[in-house]
Parts: C-alpha cells; sequence; structure tokens
C-alpha cells in the first residue's frame, strides 16, 4: 500500500470520528443551555469552545460568546478546521484520494454526507434544528464505521481503525478534562447535584449514559464515571479500550514489522499501567495529570504513526 | 435513429417502441436517478470557469445504436489510423523516412512544441508510443463517416462510456434482455494487459507492476484516474509517491520503496521530470527519464506523443497511412484547411462565414470560431487573430453533424452527436466496442463538449 494512501485511510476516520466528537460536543451545549445557569459556573458554551479546543479561533472572529454563533462556528464555519463541516469535507477529500482503497460503500458514506452536507449548509438554520444537526451527523458517521464492517482486514483496515481509536483517545481525554477544569471552577460544588448533572450530560456527549448505567449500580458519582471512561474495558469510549485498540490495530498491521515494533515500544508502558491502574489511585494522583500525561502520549504515538509510514 | 422524416432506421425500432411505453412521471424519476448516482460515484468534473460545486455532465437517457457491419467498419479504420499514428512516431523519432520522402515537411514536425527532441534516437518497448488512442468521429450521411481529431497523449472519457453502460443496465435492465448489446465492461482488463504487454526491458516480474500517475484531485479527468486503477487494481500515484534511486523507479509504501515497471501517466510531458522538461515544475518526477531512457520503465504514452495529434500534422495522417501501413484510408479526414500556406490562409479569410476555425494547440471548445453562427463582431476578431498568427489555426467547414434522439424536457428531439471510441495498442491492437458519444444539448448547437454544456448517451453496438 502506498504510504500516503495509509495516512489518507488514516486521517479519514480521524475526520469523521471528530465530526462526531463535535456534534456531540454542542449537543453537550445545548442541553446544559436549557438548564438554569447557577453562579459559579462558566458560560456552557464557552466551556463547549474550550472542549472542542476552538476557544481562541472563536474569540478571533466573535466578541462575545452566543450560543448561534457557537453553533455555527462548530458546525459551519469554513475557518474553523474542526468544524463539522470541515471535518466531512476534509473526509471526503480524503476519500476522493483513495476511494479504491475501501469499499464503495464506504466511498458512498462519505460522498453522500458531504453532498447533504452541502444542502444543509445553503439553508439557514434556526436554533432548535440543532438536535437535528448532531442527530444527523451522528447518523453520518455511523452509515461511514457501518460500511467498514465489510472492508478486507488488511493494513488499510488497521490504519483506518488506528486513526479512529488515536483521535477517539485525545477526545475522550480532552473531555474529561474539560469536565475538571472548565465546567467546575469552584471546589465547592464537587459532588453536588448540579456536579452530578454535568457528568451525566458528559456521559450523554461520550453517548455512554444508558452504558454506564448497565455497568455501575447506584449513584452517579464523580469517581464512578471517572472508572467508567478512564479504565473500563467494555466501555468503548474509555481511555483504556482505546490504548487497547490502537495496540490491536497496530500489532495486526503486517507490513514493516521494525516499525511496529518500535511503536508499540513506547506504547507498552502505558497500556500494561491502564489495565493495573485503580481509579482510586489516579484520582489521588490528580486525575488532571494523569490525563494530560496521556494526551501527550497518544500525540507522540501519532507523530511516530506519521514518521514510520507516512513518509 | 431516422433514415428520413419518419422512417425510423430498423435497428431503432425497439428503442422506439420503449420511448413510446415510457410516460413523462418514469422518465423525469429515471432522469433524477441517474443524476443522484453520478453525485454520489462522484463522477463530476470541473471546467475553467470554476464555481463551488462540481458539475456533473447532462446524461441522456436514448441510447445511439451502432449495428455490427456499420461498426466493423469503424473498427478497422479506427485500429488502422492508430497504427498508422505509431509509426509516424517512431519514424520522426528515428529515420524521418516520411521527411526524407517529402511527404511532410521536417518544419512542421521539428518547430513543434509537442514534438520532443530528448526522444530522439529513443524506441519504447514494441515501438508503441500511444498506447491508448480516442479518435473522435463524427457522421454526416448514411455511411460518412469522418475523423474529427486524434487523441495520442491522454485521451479521457473512457470512465463515462462504462458508467453510461452502468447506469443504463441498472435502470433499464429489461432494455438489455431484448436487445443484443455487446458488453464493454472488460475495458479496464484489456487496458491492463495491453500496459504489461508494453513492459520495460529491464522488468523482472512476469507480471509486470503497473501505476497511474495523476495530477491529483483538482485535474478534471480525477475521477476517471481512480476509476480505472480501481478497476485494473492498480496503484493511482502522484508525483510525490515516485522517487528515482539507481537506475529504477520506485514508490513509496507503508513496506518500504516498491518499484515500477510501467507508469501510466495521465499528466503533460510538461509535468514528468522537471529535470528534463520544465525546471519550474514541482510536480513531477526527478530523474524519471533517465530510467526511461535506460529500459528501467516505460511511460505510457510517450514523451513527445503529442505531435501525432498535432492538428497539423492531422492533415498527413491519411499520406500516413498510405506511407507506412501500404493501405487506402478506411476513415476520411474532414477536409481542412492549413492557415501556415498563404494560399490556404486567403480561402479561409475569404470564406470565414462558412468556415469553423480552430487553434492549433486548443480544446474542450474554447478558442474557436464558428463561421456561420458567430457575430461579425468575433468575426473580424478572428481575422485578426488569423492574419497575425496564420501557423496557429486551421479551418475545417462546417459539418452537419448527424442528429441523434435525445430527450429535451420530455420530448424525443434531434441533437447533434460526435463519437469517441478507445482503441488500444499493445501486443494487439483493439477497439472497445463502444465509445463515448457527446450531445450538443442545446438546439441547432455544433458543440458537443461537456465545458460548453455538451451531454453524453450510452453507445451500442449490436452483436452479429
Amino acid at each position: 500500500m502506498l504510504s500516503r494512501t495509509a495516512e489518507y485511510l488514516y486521517w479519514i476516520s480521524r475526520y469523521m470520528e471528530r465530526a462526531e466528537t463535535t456534534a456531540r460536543l454542542l449537543d453537550v451545549g445545548y442541553r446544559m443551555s436549557l438548564f438554569p445557569n447557577p453562579s459559579g459556573y462558566n458560560n456552557e458554551w464557552e466551556s463547549v469552545l474550550s472542549a472542542a479546543g476552538a476557544i481562541d479561533g472563536y474569540k478571533n472572529k466573535y466578541n462575545t460568546i452566543e450560543q448561534r454563533n457557537v453553533e455555527d462556528y462548530l458546525f459551519f464555519d469554513e475557518s474553523n478546521p474542526s468544524s463539522v463541516y470541515n471535518c466531512i469535507l476534509n473526509a471526503r477529500n480524503n476519500a476522493l484520494v483513495v476511494r479504491t482503497s475501501f469499499t464503495p460503500e464506504s466511498w458512498l458514506a462519505i460522498n453522500k454526507t458531504y453532498q447533504e452536507m452541502l444542502n444543509l449548509k445553503e439553508k439557514k438554520f434556526t436554533q432548535s434544528d440543532l438536535p437535528d444537526l448532531t442527530e444527523w451527523t451522528i447518523e453520518q458517521v455511523n452509515l461511514f464505521r457501518g460500511s467498514l464492517s465489510s472492508l478486507l482486514r488488511n493494513d488499510g483496515y488497521n490504519f483506518l481503525f488506528l486513526g479512529l481509536f488515536i483521535e477517539r483517545a485525545d477526545n475522550s481525554a480532552r473531555l474529561l478534562d474539560v469536565k475538571y477544569f472548565v465546567l467546575l471552577p469552584k471546589p465547592q460544588y464537587v459532588g453536588g447535584n448540579i456536579d452530578n448533572m454535568q457528568w451525566s450530560i458528559l456521559l450523554r456527549s461520550l453517548s455512554s449514559f444508558r452504558a454506564f448505567r448497565w455497568a455501575y449500580e447506584g449513584n452517579i458519582t464523580a469517581t464512578k464515571i471517572a472508572d467508567f471512561l478512564v479504565l473500563n474495558n467494555n466501555c468503548p469510549r474509555s481511555l483504556s479500550f482505546c490504548i487497547q485498540n490502537i495496540v490491536k490495530h497496530l500489532t495486526n498491521l503486517t507490513c514493516s514489522p521494525s516499525k511496529v515494533e518500535r511503536i508499540y515500544n513506547n506504547l507498552k508502558d502505558l497500556n500494561t499501567k491502564i489495565q493495573e491502574e485503580k481509579i482510586e489511585t489516579i484520582v489521588e494522583y490528580g486525575l488532571h495529570q494523569f490525563v494530560t500525561q496521556f494526551i501527550r502520549k497518544i500525540s507522540s504515538v501519532d507523530n511516530e504513526i506519521h514518521q514510520e509510514f507516512f513518509n | 435513429m431516422y433514415q428520413s422524416e419518419s422512417v425510423i432506421r430498423n435497428h431503432y425500432n425497439n428503442i422506439n417502441d420503449w420511448l413510446d411505453q415510457m410516460t413523462s412521471k418514469v422518465i423525469l424519476e429515471k432522469n433524477a436517478e441517474a443524476e443522484t448516482h453520478f453525485r454520489n460515484i462522484g463522477i463530476t468534473f470541473s471546467t475553467n470557469n470554476e464555481t463551488a460545486r462540481e458539475r456533473i455532465i447532462p446524461f441522456d437517457l436514448i441510447p445511439r445504436i451502432f449495428t455490427y457491419t456499420e461498426w466493423l467498419r469503424l473498427e478497422r479504420g479506427v485500429i488502422q489510423r492508430a497504427k498508422a499514428l505509431n509509426a509516424f512516431l517512431a519514424d520522426i523519432y528515428n529515420q524521418g523516412e516520411i521527411i526524407k520522402a517529402n511527404i511532410i515537411p521536417k518544419e512542421i514536425i521539428y518547430k513543434k512544441k509537442s514534438f520532443e527532441p530528448s526522444m530522439f534516437g529513443f524506441s519504447p518497448p514494441r515501438d508503441i508510443y500511444s498506447p491508448i488512442i480516442g479518435i473522435d468521429l463524427v457522421r454526416t450521411g448514411p455511411n460518412d463517416y469522418f475523423v474529427l481529431e486524434d487523441n495520442c497523449r491522454t485521451p479521457s472519457g473512457v470512465s463515462y462510456m462504462l458508467e453510461n453502460r452502468e447506469i443504463m443496465m441498472r435502470m433499464f435492465p429489461d432494455l438489455f434482455h431484448n436487445n443484443r448489446v455487446t458488453p464493454i465492461d472488460d475495458y479496464p482488463t484489456r487496458l491492463l494487459q495491453t500496459l504489461m504487454s508494453l513492459a520495460p526491458i529491464k522488468c523482472e516480474n512476469s507480471e509486470p507492476v503497473c501505476v497511474l500517475l495523476t495530477p491529483g484531485p483538482l485535474n478534471s479527468a480525477y475521477y476517471e484516474h481512480s476509476f480505472l486503477s480501481d478497476q485494473m487494481g492498480i496503484e493511482m500515484v502522484e508525483s510525490t509517491d515516485l522517487f528515482v534511486e539507481g537506475k529504477y523507479l520506485y514508490m513509496k509504501t507503508v513496506d518500504g520503496p516498491k518499484r515500477v515497471d510501467v507508469v501510466y501517466r495521465r499528466i503533460d510531458d510538461d509535468f514528468l521530470d522537471p529535470l528534463c522538461f520544465n525546471p519550474q515544475s514541482v510536480i513531477g518526477v526527478p530523474g524519471i527519464m533517465d530510467v526511461y531512457r535506460t529500459g528501467g520503465v516505460n511511460i505510457c504514452s510517450a514523451p513527445g506523443s503529442g505531435i501525432a495529434d498535432d492538428k497539423a500534422i492531422y492533415i498527413y495522417v491519411p499520406e500516413m497511412i498510405k506511407f507506412y501501413l501500404g493501405e487506402q484510408p478506411i476513415l476520411d479526414n474532414v477536409e481542412t484547411w492549413n492557415c501556415e500556406k498563404e494560399q490556404e490562409l486567403k480561402y479561409v479569410l475569404d470564406n470565414i462565414n462558412k468556415l469553423v476555425v480552430k487553434e492549433v494547440d486548443g480544446s474542450g471548445g474554447y478558442g474557436m470560431l464558428i463561421g456561420p453562427k458567430s457575430s461579425k463582431s468575433s468575426i473580424d476578431e478572428f481575422k485578426t487573430k488569423l492574419s497575425t498568427n496564420p501557423k496557429g489555426y486551421i479551418a475545417q467547414p462546417l459539418l452537419d453533424l448527424s442528429f441523434s434522439p435525445t430527450l429535451i424536457k420530455n420530448q424525443v428531439e434531434g441533437r447533434r452527436v460526435d463519437l469517441r471510441p478507445f482503441c488500444l495498442i499493445g501486443e494487439q491492437a483493439q477497439l472497445s466496442s463502444g465509445g463515448l458519444t457527446r450531445v450538443a444539448m442545446n438546439e441547432g448547437s455544433f458543440v458537443v463538449n461537456s465545458s460548453q454544456g455538451g451531454g453524453v448517451k450510452d453507445t451500442w453496438v449490436l452483436a452479429e
């Protein structure tokens, strides 16, 4: 397989995953905006922008933070590299190049999404349309993922999924971090009702609310949720699950075993640690520090994948 | 379709019945279905006046039909022409016999930009310079076919030929049950066989590694590039995926470098090798020409093939056929005036309102004048151009192109058509059993180019 093909496949799933995350974040903001805004909490739309890594770009463009503008910026804005529009556009442009490396269904899924996106963009939308837009995005991404199930299980498949889990690991970690450091500025609120409400919104944004209920009994507590999103191997968005899948798709690669080995060596400590760690230890050590280290590690793995395979 | 005003040619009877059965509602639905299909698969193109949204070429539901005997003659004629064009290239880049025989003056060959001096004295595998040739044909009477132009560099449109058939079979399976239409879907396989049969001398693989070299997604034929590489099961590469090391060409893969034997290039000569052609070019593979000339790789079509489809060379193709093959041309040229010659220029200037004037280097229906359809001011403009740069132009009579029934707002109306069949020459010479029929969708229009609002049709060759 051409190095460029591998790179494009990797980025197609990253973009599609990112489109979903951004859309879900918008949904979080939307839900939070329906609750009364208690004093001491930051504006929910500002949190959403921070979580999406788009706060600086937004502030360059707008003076005040308003729902209408945040929605537009995160969903349609061409100047925001992570807007759902740009993610889909980039995924589609990459897919155009490597369409022959996956199934016609996968290409169709992406191209139809792109065509519909152009139609959506031409229409003026209203605030109440936001849940529809989120739902639409999630549906489209699911269509794409579904189409991958009939792919040959070759290196192209593994690069697609490496991209997906690298992106997801990064996104989940950032969401977790944002919960603690952006949503919640005052320690006295920890464990309060509003805190729990926000945790459940976080779960929803990761499409894990119901899954959490299945996995844990009793009250929703911060520790349980952290355990669920960091360590639980059954949760498809947990950091641990993402790492395991990164390792799996990495070691399934048949090309260049020596390159695979090098990347694996860098990753295996984190993998072992996350499998053995207890959530209490992590919380004691500091969730933020843990998550920050995790994000750094994922980014270095991403760099190595680019160095070894795409150059 | 019609023999005279009201008599339908026999082989169109089935289609006529089929049309009669279709309600306008069905036609509308099928048109929409075809459009959605083309948009979804991404068979779009961009024009010189770029707009934000990609365009699709209008597709007409009514197929154009050739009988077996009609086609047989075209097939022989096109293959004959393709062979002569390759013989011409082999000759002018080596002995130059046709010049010595005073058939073609040497100035019009060696001074052309499309002539490639670096090819002099080099012979590509099997002496095939241009393995894929698209010949544009027009019909002006029951058996009067003329060659409008030859395309020896990188003719495009074959993906439309294949996709038009695909959508027709999908939407109207009954049509294909009731008509014996020769299949065309083996074209990509034949193309791959042709490329593999042209492996360079130093190739060590029993199955040569072929790649398709594309300029990238911004090229208007990009869909075709990815379609063909997919159908052939070969890599579609951009020049940054290739590099030269030692005497060979490699592509960068996740397993490391992989040697390439045959490059089916869909980029222009100028962008092949910055060391050899255009030093300003940021695309291209430095050193590929050295590898080519030392037999490490084959480039199809060969650099410098473009001279064979130059509009000034076109005039001499019938002579080439006689000279190289010792045969009479089966397909005629359109009468052409070479404005470079003083007398012919005078004729053109005197009769310009009856003629079509074309730029020698123009394509895509741009830069041409259709005398009988043009305003006085544009005629005057062309007269000035002709007088200042006569070399840059040729002129032809306005041909009365044949009409083909075409659905216009649910009504069947006649529209002018041309045809581009695709000829492959490698170990053997063969013609696709069909081609790209382009149709001028505007009433009275003579221009079939997609950039000028032309459409396409499925093209049938009936089995014997």
